[in-house]
């Protein structure tokens, strides 16, 4: 017998570990469908991420703080640079933006409310204001996006903040996506669109092309709001450095990165997985950019992607972050991805709940990614509050709790120096050292590099020319 | 020599951006004129803030409803924001986003625009009696926006509503994801029309040089008559005997069931 013919499992050769059942499976509904695959949630993928961080805490070295007795302050202000009114918030976390269309009524609602009673900020998002979200949230994003649908003037006085999208971490380089299915009476009329069509917001903003033009955009959004309230720049985390750099020239007051793992309504499946830096990398090259324009100091920074829990969060601080926004992770307090009763999510959508990630087709049996009148009524407001409340509160005591061993009395002052990598990407990308060794790959390279050049200046010199060539 | 003392913090950090754009501390400098009812002042000398600062402090604390300032000096994002009625005359030229973001106003400009003039308008009334750059009317929401003159490329890009009317030619990707609103174009278009356009109507006076994805041409009505004769005639734009009027194909609004044969569309 050949072993092309191997019958039992035992002769097999092995499976491949390219074309994956996962990858196979994926090219027939693409041979079947004709188009890209359209999904909710974050990447997927394997990258480097948070995990791969850890703090080390005070011990004889360094002094550590006393939990529950001693103070550890929270109070994050953005945005001071120019506005009369900075953002001042009570923890360092906030909601991020998320689409009224993209989440229903009572999920906007009640995350506004949840926000509020934390002491925090909530964003519009992409739709529009609706009025019970702003009345709950006492601190409050309004984001200029650039299909600018339903963008009211009246609304954006309204705003403590202006956010301007220029790009999300899961999709950079895309604007908005809504189905059809989402895409109900109320929503369409909000973004002055035909009700059902599939929505692809613009990618580019209709009303300025480059940086010189965005400088004069936030001007004009200044003069609109008479300086009273901060103007933030969202950017998705690609050519971090440089696009730090050209935003902050552009004089916003707050930038907000982005990072790849950053959730979202809908979004093509490609795109989620293959676009963006992971977020542990982007915030050294967001703080490298600042310092090198000067800027650091005066322009606050926000990031967001991925953020699971009070350790995320306080690894995004400890490398240069002002405050971290919180997308996903909101939805899931509110009760995405977990088992209600009446749903059925293997039959449904083939998947557990806690694999759910079909936010895009408005079918949520949660009530939160749905404007579905029925599924909506099994969210409670004020139930759904209290969760994201309790959420929030949660992060900021890990947070804190991080923050006291490292010897931090404010939370702001968590640093770099106080992490340590557990794999060499890691280390590479946050520039902290593999634990139990000094070594920065990349850093200590150009750090040796450039001794040895001083060394043979020095040398080049003492030697004064000597040689008679 | 004394020693020079030591910069102060504001000066070291600078109240203001690298671009020189951000004057936070400003107040209204309160140099206009009013006669009778109305307010005139010389922006020569006046930064874009300074003299939205004066105008706000005209029309919101003073109530004066007409307002006139002269030497614009093709300044950036002059009379934004503004959400109240009340008559503004520009006498000369305006740079970028002049006159965007209102809810009421009617603008007058005796010269010409920059990009993105009457950005987001919601209401009211904008007049520019010569050329206007790009972007001209992008996002608006409502009102009239008339552009004696000819205007550049993406004229109501993302057009929600409202009126633009443009007396001479238009250039490319006019209507360019225009979601509602109407647009008359007295002149000549450039091509890429109506490209990806959801709703909404474009009529056009002179020729189209080419059509962009999903813009078909429709049949004229006597309601569109009516409304040609009605807007040009408020705005008195000399009206070309016949126009052509073109809407969205509507093939594009659910890309999940297109047939093979129309995907191409969208590549
Ligand atoms: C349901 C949903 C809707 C979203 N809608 C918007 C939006 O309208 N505008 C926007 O800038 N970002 C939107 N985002 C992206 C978030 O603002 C943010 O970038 C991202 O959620 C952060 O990552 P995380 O979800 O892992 O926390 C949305 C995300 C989700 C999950």
């Amino acid at each position: 017998m050949t072993d092309e013919m191997a019958s039992s499992e035992s002769m097999g050769l092995g499976k491949s570990r390219i074309f994956t059942p996962e990858v196979i499976n994926d090219i027939h509904v693409k041979a079947d469908l004709g188009r890209y695959r359209m999904r909710g949630g974050g990447i997927f993928k394997k990258i480097p991420h948070w995990d791969e961080l850890v703090f080390l805490p005070g011990t004889l070295t360094r002094f550590v703080i006393e939990g529950y007795r001693e103070k550890c302050t929270t109070k994050t202000v953005l945005g001071s640079r120019f506005a009369k009114n900075p953002l001042v918030l009570d923890i360092p976390i906030y909601i991020t933006g998320m689409s009224f269309g993209a989440l229903s009524l009572e999920a906007k609602m009640a995350l506004a409310k949840g926000a509020s009673m934390a002491g925090t900020a909530t964003c519009s998002g992409e739709g529009g204001m609706i009025p019970p979200e702003r009345d709950f949230s006492t601190k409050w994003y309004y984001q200029v996006i650039q299909s600018r649908y339903g963008f009211n003037p009246h609304h954006l006085m309204l705003a403590d903040a202006v956010e301007f999208f220029i790009g999300q971490g899961c999709k950079v380089g895309m604007g908005g996506h809504l189905m059809g299915q989402k895409v109900t009476e109320q929503v369409a009329e909000m973004r002055s669109l035909p009700a059902g069509i599939d929505q692809r917001s613009p990618a580019r903003h209709p009303d300025w092309l480059g940086p010189d033009d965005l400088s004069l955009k936030i001007q004009e959004v200044r003069e609109a709001t008479d300086y009273q309230v901060p103007i933030q720049l969202k950017l998705g985390a690609s050519r971090v450095y440089d696009d730090v750099r050209m935003a902050a020239k552009c004089g916003p007051d707050v930038i907000f990165l982005d990072g790849a793992e950053g959730g979202t309504g809908a979004g093509p499946h490609i795109a989620t997985e293959e676009t963006g830096i992971p977020l542990l990398a982007a915030i050294p090259e967001a703080r490298r950019a600042l310092e090198d324009v000067g800027l650091a100091d005066e322009i606050d920074l926000v990031v967001a992607g991925g953020i699971r829990n009070g350790g995320d969060v306080a690894k995004c601080i400890a490398l240069g972050a002002d405050a971290i926004a919180i997308g996903s992770a909101a939805l899931m307090a509110l009760g995405s991805n977990k088992e209600v009763e009446g749903a059925d999510y293997q039959g449904t959508f083939g998947v557990s709940a806690a694999e759910f990630y079909h936010w895009h087709t408005g079918k949520d049996p949660a009530g939160i990614t749905t404007q579905d009148p029925e599924l909506r009524k099994r969210l409670d407001v004020d139930e759904g509050a209290t969760r994201v409340y309790n959420f929030l509160h949660t992060l900021t005591l890990e947070v804190q709790m991080l923050a006291r061993a490292c010897g931090k009395t404010d939370v702001h002052s968590l640093e770099p120096e106080d992490l340590a990598a557990l794999t060499t990407e890691a280390s590479a990308m946050a520039r902290v050292p593999l634990a139990g060794t000094s070594y920065i790959p990349g850093v200590t390279e150009s750090q040796t590099l450039e001794e040895i050049k001083t060394l043979l200046a020095k040398h080049v010199a003492n030697d004064g020319g000597g040689s008679d060539v | 020599m004394v020693a020079m003392n030591p910069p102060t913090d504001q000066e070291t950090r600078g109240r203001n951006d690298i671009r020189g754009l951000a004057e936070p501390d400003a107040e209204a400098p309160k140099v206009a004129r009013v006669e009778g009812g109305t307010a005139t002042f010389d922006a020569a000398d006046l930064s874009p803030r300074l003299v939205n600062l004066e105008l706000r402090r005209l029309i919101y604390a003073e109530g004066i409803r007409e307002v006139r300032i002269e030497n614009p000096g093709a300044k950036h994002s002059i009379a934004v924001g503004l959400l109240a009625r009340c008559r503004i005359t520009i006498n000369g030229s305006l740079g970028y986003f002049g006159a965007t973001l209102g809810d009421g106003p009617e603008i007058h400009i005796t010269g010409r625009v920059g990009w993105s003039v009457a950005e987001n308008m919601m209401s009211g009334v904008v007049v520019i009696d010569k050329n206007a750059g790009s972007l001209t009317g992008a996002a608006m929401r409502g009102g009239d926006l008339v552009v004696r003159g000819h205007v550049g490329a993406r004229t109501g890009i993302d057009q929600k509503g409202g009126t633009i009317v443009v007396g001479g030619n238009a250039g490319s990707m006019t209507g360019f994801m225009m979601q509602r609103g109407r647009q008359i174009i007295c002149g000549d278009v450039g091509p890429g029309m109506g490209d990806s356009m959801y709703d909404g109507e474009i009529y056009v006076g002179g020729t189209v040089a080419a059509l962009g994805v999903d813009c078909i041409e429709a049949e004229m009505t006597p309601e569109d008559e009516e409304l040609l004769d009605r807007k040009l005639g408020i705005y008195r734009i000399d009206r070309p005997d016949t126009f052509r009027k073109f809407v969205c194909g509507k093939q594009l609004y659910n890309y999940d069931n297109l047939e093979p044969s129309e995907r191409k569309l969208v590549l």
